[in-house]
């Protein structure tokens, strides 16, 4: 399902760091992190919160605010560099070659115009086409994320829809100038599960139908494993295991990955006790020397505490974990050893 | 839990809930449009028991009076009809009775959202020694200090934490602070309203393991409200499914997952995304809630039911062995 095409990826992340600086300390939200999206690739981003999910989303667009800044790495859209651009130039960049869809689509929804006035307006500001051809446009576009009725609808304004419902406005609104990449944060957490799927099937069928690639940012495994392709599992700024789904979902290599998917309940098998990981993520002023993950880990050996592990080739995946830097045998005498 | 279960049925008996909220435009709006009182039926006709010393879950989307149930039961809301009794003691009735008094200490209840539901003004130690001081369960400040802080140990904080504010802890460790405040008046019945929903995965399973080891260890009861149906499998003896503000389906724990029996817990249990799921493609879920105001005629479910037959769209299916369906009733529907 990874784009074959070998060709260059929809979007390439290089070493990219995120900083905040306070008065007492710079604290480092997101260190240097790289992966790929291919072309038609759904990447889900999980981890819990603090983890640097959603900084991951904002750094790409180039929405983080001051204090906040990126510190050093490269964006990388279809083989041109995002990250440097000026101002003006983002911002067309926005919605044109890069959607969003966010959590809560009451906040992304502007309550006092009609949805179709939003709709127009985004499709106007990104094309050439006119008034009348616009508002087609957006009638055929809530057609196709599911609204019934779109002519009548489209005159309704946001607090006339439900939340589902608003949330397809949403994902309509993300399509508008067709971007080759979107970015969805937490697209089906404040929606309940009947609805949730409906919107989880919509996304997949219409980016397997124009090939748009997605970040996928969730804390929700379910969702990952039922509409991502490849998945990365963050902690503390950094990722610590990325992979083809199955193989994560299934199998987690890193330990953080394995607590977390022992951690949810499921709806099949039966833990009478979950899988608990002891403590809480680190608070970025706080973050462990070594790997971050060291005072959590039930399989820390002395390396841990001192040297950061860099992501490493297993298989199909790519690890954070000293445990995979060494020969098989060997890995349970270094635990015994520390 | 087993051993208890049996020799006190009914612990907690709820018998044709209802609660209606006024939800009319203003006293003039109504005269000008000559428009009539409009009311909601949150809640409708809900009846359950819960055994000694067991987890009864209540699962269903958002609007379907599961929250408002929990508040019944636990006395923050008065109902609109229909009784509540606990340990053989009316809820509901009007009289104050000195009984029910007593009996209000031993029921207590866990809020979702821990950043809202503890004093931000007051001291940890002051906040889980409020019910013993309230109700006057142990006399001198020595004796509550060491008793805070063994509630604290309890529930997997240390004793010195009773000195910090409900600020300097993390979301997992402020609900075990709010665990701790209720236990603290030795409740035996405790109402856990969605208690895990804020919380990230990993500490909602510390969460989670922890009300298990409690229950254990004092033979607890819960209530427990939740929207998520895997937290709630996991945890509960017996589940009831809620639907639009009535009770659709009454199931032993994990049988409603092998054998979910009513039209909308199958849906419900479809449209769940679950990590055993991958790469395997759903079944469309059609249609939303809809608008509680104005329900449809019959079994509120029926726009949605894929069973739906004339019948369904005129009479409400009354509860016949644990589900409320015409199809499965008249065994129109093999048993799953």
């Amino acid at each position: 399902m990874t784009g074959q095409s070998s060709s260059v990826p929809v979007l390439s992340v290089r070493d990219l760091t995120v900083e905040f600086v306070t008065r007492r300390a710079t604290l480092r939200a997101l260190d240097a992190i790289s992966f790929d999206i291919a072309r038609g690739e759904v990447l889900g981003v999980v981890g819990e919160s603090g983890a640097g999910k959603s900084v991951t989303g904002s750094a790409i667009i180039g929405l983080i605010d001051p204090p906040g800044r990126i510190a050093g790495g490269e964006v990388v859209l279809s083989g041109e560099r995002i990250d440097n651009l000026p101002p003006e130039a983002m911002r067309r960049i926005r919605g044109k070659r890069i959607g969003m869809i966010f959590q809560d689509p009451l906040t992304s929804l502007n309550p006092l115009y009609r949805v179709g006035e939003q709709l127009v307006e985004t499709i106007r500001t990104h094309t050439d086409l006119n008034a009348a051809d616009a508002r087609k446009r957006a009638i055929a576009l809530l057609d196709e994320v599911g609204i019934s009725a779109p002519e009548r609808r489209i005159d309704g304004y946001p607090h006339e829809f439900s939340g589902g419902m608003r949330q397809r406005v949403v994902i309509a609104l993300a399509l508008c100038a067709e971007p080759e990449f979107i970015i969805a944060d937490e697209p089906t957490t404040a929606l309940d599960v009947s609805v949730q799927a409906q919107i989880i099937t919509l996304i997949k069928r219409l980016c397997s139908e124009r090939g748009t690639s997605v970040m996928l940012v969730t804390h929700d495994m379910g969702v990952i494993a039922e509409t991502a392709d490849r998945v990365a599992v963050m902690y503390a700024g950094r990722i610590a295991e990325i992979g083809p789904v199955r193989d994560v979902v299934k199998q987690p290599l890193h330990p953080y990955a394995k607590g977390l998917m022992g951690a949810i309940p499921s709806l099949e098998g039966d833990a009478e006790r979950l899988v608990q990981i002891p403590g809480s993520m680190p608070r970025l002023s706080a973050i462990p020397s070594g790997c971050a993950f060291n005072p959590r880990c039930s399989r820390v050996f002395a390396r841990c505490h001192v040297e950061r592990p860099e992501l490493i080739q297993v298989g199909d995946r790519k690890v954070a974990c000293h445990l995979y830097d060494m020969p098989e045998s060997l890995r349970g005498k270094a635990e015994i050893a520390a | 839990m087993s051993q208890s279960s049996t020799q006190n049925p009914g612990f907690v008996q709820v018998r044709d809930l209802r609660r209606d909220f006024d939800v009319s435009k203003p006293w003039l709006n109504r005269v000008l449009e000559r428009a009539p009182r409009q009311y909601l039926k949150a809640v409708d006709g809900v009846s359950f028991d819960i055994r000694k010393g067991e987890t009864f879950a209540l699962v269903g989307e958002s609007g379907s009076g599961k929250s408002t149930v929990a508040r019944m039961v636990v006395g923050l809301l008065p109902p609109s009809g229909g009784t509540v009794s606990i340990a053989g003691i009316s809820m509901t009735e009007q009289r104050a009775s000195q009984e029910r008094q007593r009996l209000r200490r031993r029921i207590q209840m866990i809020f979702q959202d821990p950043y809202a539901s503890l004093n931000p003004r007051w001291r940890v130690g002051r906040i889980i020694a409020e019910p013993i001081r309230a109700f006057d369960i142990i006399q001198g400040e020595a004796d509550i200090t060491a008793r805070v802080g063994e509630l604290l140990t309890l529930v997997g904080l240390h004793p010195d934490d009773g000195k910090k504010f409900p600020h300097e802890f993390s979301g997992g460790q402020r609900q075990r602070i709010a665990i701790a405040r209720a236990l603290a008046s030795n409740a035996e019945f405790i109402v856990c309203d969605e208690p895990t929903s804020a919380l990230d995965v990993s500490v909602q399973a510390q969460i989670l393991n922890l009300m298990r080891d409690l229950q254990e260890k004092f033979g607890l009861t819960y209530l427990f409200i939740s929207h998520n149906l895997a937290v709630v499998r996991h945890m509960a003896t017996r589940i009831g499914v809620m639907y639009l503000g009535r009770l659709v389906e009454v199931s032993e724990g994990k049988q409603l997952f092998f054998v979910p029996r009513h039209p909308y817990t199958r849906m419900l249990l479809d449209a769940v995304p679950d990590i055993a799921m991958v790469g395997k493609s759903r079944e469309g879920v059609k249609g939303e809630i809809p608008n509680p105001i104005s329900p449809p005629s019959g079994c509120t479910f029926h726009p949605r039911c894929p069973l739906v037959f004339d019948r369904c769209r005129i009479e409400n299916p009354p509860v016949i062995d644990g589900v409320a369906c015409h199809a499965v009733n008249e065994g129109r529907v093999a048993a799953a």
